[in-house]
């Protein structure tokens, strides 16, 4: 009984980090990046660096205003985007149901 | 049991029935399936289960909380979390031993 739920699950099995990237490829997905950025898009590639490419991208930054103390934020839109590895954070697959 | 609570847990002999390895990353590979809190350098703070790290210290975390200065912020299903690139990253380990919690802080100077 042990042996049946092992093996069925081959290729959503996540035995290191980036296989849970591997596993949103095509899907939307949430990055945070360095500078209080974050970014959602439907993620086309990745490397081991991180560098991402996405498509319908929406940005977020958020601006900490000193003087009055309230959070602003910049939405942009792009088509498509490449990251740079090294100002990735964090990326988070869309949650499965 | 009595003779376990009078030795440090991070004796040599403690250590050597728990943790087989003497090289960080394998002791974490080792814990995946921990509850494990990641803190970056930004302060923010990760608490899941830890699923899995690479060499870089790429981390996945299952069932993921984010905390800003302690404060619960987001929730994700499944985390990637970048390991290398400077930051500084905390691990602990939260391990219901002698009954009472046992706290292991795994420092990551990269960068």
């Amino acid at each position: 009984m042990a042996d049946t739920g092992a093996d069925q699950l081959d290729d959503t099995i996540v035995s290191e980090p980036l296989d849970l990237v591997r596993l949103s490829l095509n899907e939307r997905v949430f990055v945070k990046l360095k500078g209080d950025r974050e970014i959602r898009g439907r993620l086309h590639a990745y490397d081991s660096h991180c560098n991402l490419v996405l498509s319908d991208v929406e940005e977020t930054v958020y601006i900490m205003d000193d003087e009055d103390e309230d959070l602003k934020t910049i939405q942009k839109q792009s088509e498509m985007l490449f990251v740079r590895g090294d100002a990735v954070v964090l990326i988070s697959p869309p949650t499965q149901s | 049991m009595s003779n376990g609570t009078a030795e440090s847990p991070f004796s040599p002999s403690a250590e050597k029935s728990e943790i087989s390895s003497n090289n960080p990353s394998a002791f974490l590979s080792q814990i995946t399936g921990a509850k494990v809190a990641v803190k970056l350098n930004s302060g923010v703070e990760y608490r899941g289960d830890l699923q899995c790290v690479d060499g870089y210290m790429n981390i996945a975390l299952e069932q993921t909380e984010e905390y800003v200065d302690g404060v619960l912020k987001n929730q994700y299903g499944d985390v990637f979390i970048r390991g290398n690139n400077g930051m500084l990253v905390f691990c602990f380990r939260f391990v219901r031993k002698f009954g009472r919690y046992r706290r292991i802080m795994i420092l990551n100077f990269l960068g």
